[in-house]
């Protein structure tokens, strides 16, 4: 990182403040700090929706994903577009024409008080650790890669984040989106761009290799259900989990009940079913890119300088060894990976089968010395964190050119400020609405509550870095954040489901939401082979099965008493 | 004026938007298929 690298990061950082702050002017109660007077355009909340999805995990994570593990993670978005579509003809109506501040309070106008203030406190449980987590990710690597205390990397991001969403509400939150979607995109492109250039050996021989790694691999379709990635798992479970997420997470319905009309809410979801998979292909194509980067330009052999400094220290000469065993595996790969240019160049095909044969061996020694100091790292450090979410900030600190290495810093920490401003700002929705103004004061003046609001925001900004600094010795940040969804998400839509069933009552659904969540856990913990997207199938099945059956026992409980009362 | 489509209106719109919608990724899927039978062996 150079000067004008700080600079960019700098100038960045204060603009966003700026133009954050700037747009409380105008908010004077609670609808327009969280709701925006329901006035923004589609197209704002449309970008807004994807900015707060689309985290610096999705730009640290899952491009580490692609340089490690190729496209196969794509298949995890494979239900969103159907789910966008279902929503928006089914819950964005509903919820947006309620007009109501959060979901949840829909709830209450549907079944009971016990039933919303369930929901709205699994939401505050699991998204309020999510943010964390959120928070985490850049922090974890900023402080190991600048060698920086965890504690600052995380006020680095928080303090701006909390800032500005504490003063400007949602629509500071959804104009900074905007911009933060644009450099983020910006920011890919010109990365897969720069690869593109600095690749010694023609894309189509670039992708050959990547193909022959098996790192273009995007479909499986066997129908395992203990493998977190395949075809079905990613269309099934993927469908109930972003049904669960954009129609019933506050994070998501608060984007688009800012928007104008029910019509402007369904357009705004639409730039995700549309956009989604195409964006994710991309962010794993640059990991993929990356890794072909590193088979003609030496990696090292672990890319978080804080294990391998660890590990140097404590473990000299078995480091040392598997070092020089790696650097002439990957001499031996380089030259293999030439071969392979060389024989598709000269368009044979039998060469060009065996020399891909060849790489694919050269390919599979460095994997297994990388596995076995991998191992060591971990035996090492006592951690079961990988290296996965290094691979690209190593790539952009030491070979992306001067200024383009600051604005992927800044598009790292836009996508964290971003995701987690959304998530805050629907933190203190859920806090002030179903929960002070529900329980503890039911009337009070409109400033009362704008101030409750901000003080909710600030308190929740503090408890996400507190959770930050906690989250950073957890393994592949992806997943973790979907896990922590994954207990309680199909659950919730569940209940939502039930919502739209009219014979559908109160303590069925109640009864219904704790048996969807009951049965999660017990699958997580006596299955736990099970992957975890399919777990957002069996709490919604769940939910919905027994809410209807327990509605159905109440109906003929009372249609009983009634007849027995009449003479 | 209601906001709201009528159910029919609302059949209509979804089947049309799915349409798009799924055109859209098929044509994204295929590509990585391609990508995938092409340069996996």
């Amino acid at each position: 990182m150079r000067a004008l690298d700080w600079v960019i990061i700098a100038v960045y950082l204060v603009y966003v403040l700026v133009d954050g702050v700037r747009r409380a002017k105008g908010t004077r109660e609670i609808e327009g700090y969280f709701l925006a007077n329901r006035s923004l355009p589609w197209w704002a909340v449309g970008l807004s929706v994807m900015a707060t999805q689309l985290s610096a995990i999705t730009l640290i994570g899952t491009t580490g994903q692609g340089a490690t593990d190729g496209m196969r993670f794509v298949q995890f978005y494979f239900g969103l577009p159907l789910a966008m579509v279902l929503l928006g003809v089914t819950l964005v109506p509903f919820l947006h024409g309620a007009k109501v501040f959060t979901a949840y309070e829909y709830l209450e106008r549907r079944f009971d008080a016990r039933t919303r203030s369930l929901t709205s406190l699994l939401f505050l449980v699991a998204r309020g650790m999510s943010c964390g987590t959120i928070i985490a990710a850049p922090a974890v690597v900023f402080s190991a890669i600048f060698g920086w205390n965890l504690v600052w990397s995380v006020a680095l991001i928080g303090i701006p984040t909390v800032t500005y969403t504490m003063i400007g509400g949602v629509q500071a939150v959804t104009w900074v989106d905007v911009k933060q979607m644009g450099l983020i995109v910006f920011a890919l492109i010109a990365v897969v761009v720069t690869l593109l250039m600095q690749l010694p050996v023609a894309p189509g021989h670039a992708l050959a290799l990547a193909g022959a790694a098996g790192r273009l691999r995007a479909f499986d379709f066997s129908f395992d259900v203990t493998n977190d990635f395949t075809f079905w798992s990613g269309l099934i479970g993927g469908t109930f989990l972003m049904l669960s997420y954009f129609g019933t997470d506050q994070s998501q319905v608060q984007r688009y009940i800012t928007a104008k009309s029910v019509g402007q809410a369904r357009s705004s979801l639409l730039i995700s079913a549309y956009w989604k998979i195409p964006l994710q292909a991309l962010v794993l194509l640059t990991g993929v890119l990356v890794s072909v980067f590193f088979v003609f330009q030496e990696p090292p052999l672990l890319f978080n300088p804080v294990e391998e400094q660890a590990v140097r220290a404590t473990q000299p000469a078995m480091y040392g060894d598997l070092d020089a065993r790696y650097r002439m595996a990957l001499q031996a790969r380089e030259t293999a990976a030439h071969a392979v240019a060389v024989a598709r160049e000269r368009g044979d095909g039998n060469a060009s089968v065996a020399s891909l044969e060849a790489f694919k061996a050269r390919q599979a020694d460095v994997g297994t010395l990388r596995e076995e100091a991998l191992g060591l790292a971990r035996r090492v450090t006592g951690t079961t964190a990988r290296d996965v979410n290094f691979v690209i900030p190593y790539y952009v600190l030491h070979f992306l050119p001067v200024g383009l290495a600051g604005i992927f810093v800044a598009a790292v920490l836009a996508a964290a400020m971003s995701a987690s401003a959304g998530e805050l700002n629907s933190l203190a929705t859920v806090t002030v609405i179903d929960f002070y103004r529900r329980w503890v004061r039911p009337e009070a003046p409109a400033a009362h509550y704008l101030l409750m609001s901000k003080v909710a925001t600030g308190c929740w900004g503090l408890f996400a870095c507190g959770v930050a600094t906690f989250a950073a010795t957890l393994g592949s940040l992806i997943v973790v954040v979907n896990r922590f969804g994954s207990f309680f998400y199909g659950s919730i839509l569940g209940v939502f489901l039930l919502a739209m069933i009219p014979r559908a009552r109160a303590t069925g659904a109640f009864l219904g939401l704790i048996a969807g969540m009951v049965t999660v856990g017990a699958v997580n913990f006596g299955a736990p082979a099970v992957s975890w997207l399919w777990h957002n199938v069996i709490g919604a099945v769940t939910v919905v099965a027994v809410g209807l059956v327990l509605s159905a026992l109440k109906t003929n409980a009372e249609r009983e008493s009634r007849n027995a009362e009449q003479p | 004026m209601s906001d709201t489509p009528s159910p029919a209106a609302a059949s209509g719109l979804f089947r049309r938007t799915l349409i798009r919608v799924l055109a859209v990724q098929v044509a994204t899927l295929l590509l990585l298929w391609l990508l995938q039978t092409h340069y996996t062996r």
